[in-house]
């Protein structure tokens, strides 16, 4: 009987959770499609999205986009290391092309699939402590033709606006796996707690950006600490001071975790 | 040395100053080796027909980065569009694909070291490096890479990537060359900027180079002003094969001196 209370306890907790997670996950992204939307307006971009990596296939999927063709978009993948999108998310370098409509390329097929006509494009990485988790891309220019390619000018704007869409598409992505594990669990059929498909969700949560920085700061505190006890003494005074330092700012966790 | 004395310059005078043969305007870079790390390079494209020497690609063996030979191309359009920069500056030059972007099942970090160590083991003279990582865990086996191109006399030249978080190897400005893009179209018009940690500025705007299956595009982007410097470079390098990565340095930094003088920006520096 005591062990159906814990099971319960901990099922509840779980819900609970997950129903939080599920509130955070819609403003994340309503947050980042006004940000698109307002960011395309500075960059002089007709539309705008985000793509970030799906799984660990290297494949990339739409997060969010702005404009009509957003719903077939939000449905498509690019595959890995295809296309603009995949060399951004792969090499970390923002780029511009001025001309994409002037041959078959992977975006003359996304443009067949959505009906809209890519002429031109800027394409940054979104950065998360040092790892690329997506892609942040402007498409065309508003009003009528001829238009002018993007500037440099408009690249560094597009970067600013990808570290705050970068941060939120960060937030978004940890509250998603919260989300898929309490789905799981919680509303899932049998099928659901096969072994595979536990460990596809646990692969997911390792390759997150927030996990693996996380075991870089383990790695590193144990290369600290193998050095000898001085060092171990030194690293706990350091982080020791660290928190206190973290914990007076004022500062909220909103998982409390 | 075999060459004839009357081809050859000194590569420094008695008092130590760098001598550059003016002739490096007019070469082509033949017998210049090119390394491209980049997503492969469409062989096919008739800008860079009988310039691909060799082809290789990244694949995961017993856990470690192995290359072999590739017929891959180029999946992402990137390295071809840098590989037809080179092209347009050093026709001449042996270009040596290295792919690394879009080879499937390996972390790109990973790989990106591996192509680095391959391009320094191949002894190539010239490594274009347009791509980078912000991840810290690379910073030290990166540098120590950067160390051992430098000792063994290859010239890496990297984009930066103007974005707010620092980009590996690009910021390590004293064991390779570091270029940001200019709106400059003249391939020859490169700055440099002492004292800044991306020191060296080149063509970068609205760039017209090849891309796959034949076809052109207008680019922009640091990536495509570093494949600019890698061509001078190979272009110093035909007249002057003894320059050393220092020496490559200290010459690209007299021929911006010698850029911006011209336009009457700067009097050169004495001595």
């Amino acid at each position: 009987m005591s062990q159906d209370n814990g099971l319960s306890e901990k099922l509840r907790r779980l819900v609970e959770t997950v129903d939080a997670a599920s509130l955070l996950t819609e403003p994340l992204t309503s947050s980042i499609h006004e940000l698109l939307k307002v960011s395309a307006m500075e960059v002089g971009a007709r539309e705008a999205s985000v793509l970030v990596r799906d799984g660990t296939t290297g494949d990339l999927r739409f997060l969010a986009a702005t404009g009509a063709a957003a719903p077939q978009l939000m449905k498509m993948k690019v595959p890995a290391g295809k296309g603009i999108a995949g060399f951004v998310i792969s090499s970390g370098q923002p780029m511009a092309v001025a001309d994409v409509d002037e041959e078959a390329s992977f975006y003359a097929e996304v443009d067949k699939a959505t009906g809209f006509s890519t002429e031109m494009l800027l394409a940054t990485p979104l950065s998360y402590h040092g790892e690329v988790i997506g892609v942040l891309e402007y498409v065309n220019r508003p009003g009528e033709p001829p238009h002018q390619p993007f500037t440099p000018e408009e690249m560094d704007k597009a970067a600013l606006f990808g570290e705050a869409i970068a941060s939120l598409v960060n937030a978004y992505e940890s509250a998603k796996i919260f989300r898929e594990l309490g789905e799981k669990v919680v509303g899932g059929s049998d099928e659901d707690f096969e072994l595979d498909s536990i460990r596809e969700w646990l692969e997911g949560v390792r390759s997150s950006a927030e996990h693996r920085e996380m075991m870089d700061l383990a790695i590193l505190i144990r290369e600290v600490a193998s050095r000898g006890e001085n060092e171990r003494a030194l690293c706990r005074e350091i982080l020791g001071s660290v928190l206190k330092y973290s914990k007076s700012r004022d500062e909220t966790n909103y998982l409390g975790l | 040395m075999t060459s004839s004395s009357d081809t050859i310059v000194q590569p420094a005078d008695a008092a130590g100053r760098i001598n550059i043969d003016p002739r490096w305007r007019e070469a082509t870079g033949r017998g210049v080796t090119v390394a491209i790390v980049d997503s492969g390079i469409d062989t096919s494209h008739p800008d860079l027909d009988g310039k691909i020497i060799s082809s290789v690609e990244a694949r995961l063996e017993d856990r470690r980065v192995v290359f072999e030979p590739s017929s891959a191309g180029d999946s992402a359009g990137h390295g071809t569009a840098c590989a037809g920069i080179v092209a347009q500056i050093a026709p001449d030059v042996e270009i040596h694909s290295i792919k690394v972007l879009g080879a499937g099942g390996i972390g790109d970090g990973q790989a990106f070291l591996a192509a680095l160590e391959y391009a320094i083991n191949c002894r190539y003279r010239v490594i274009n490096l347009s791509l980078g990582t912000t991840k810290p865990q690379f910073f030290s086996p990166l540098h120590d890479l950067l160390d051992r191109a430098y000792q063994a006399g290859c010239v890496v030249v990297a984009a930066a990537n103007n974005l707010p978080q620092p980009s590996f190897p690009s910021i390590f400005s004293s064991s390779l060359i570091a270029v940001t893009k200019s709106s400059t179209t003249d391939p020859f018009d490169f700055g440099f900027n002492f004292g800044e940690v991306i020191e060296l500025t080149a063509p970068g705007v609205n760039v017209r180079t090849a891309w796959p299956n034949g076809g052109y595009r207008n680019l922009t982007g640091n990536s495509f002003a570093c494949p600019h410097v890698s061509g001078v470079i190979a272009r110093l390098l035909e007249y002057h094969p003894e320059f050393t990565p220092f020496q490559v340095k200290t010459a690209l930094y007299s021929i911006a001196k010698e850029n911006q003088f011209a336009k009457g920006l700067e009097r050169p520096a004495i001595g």
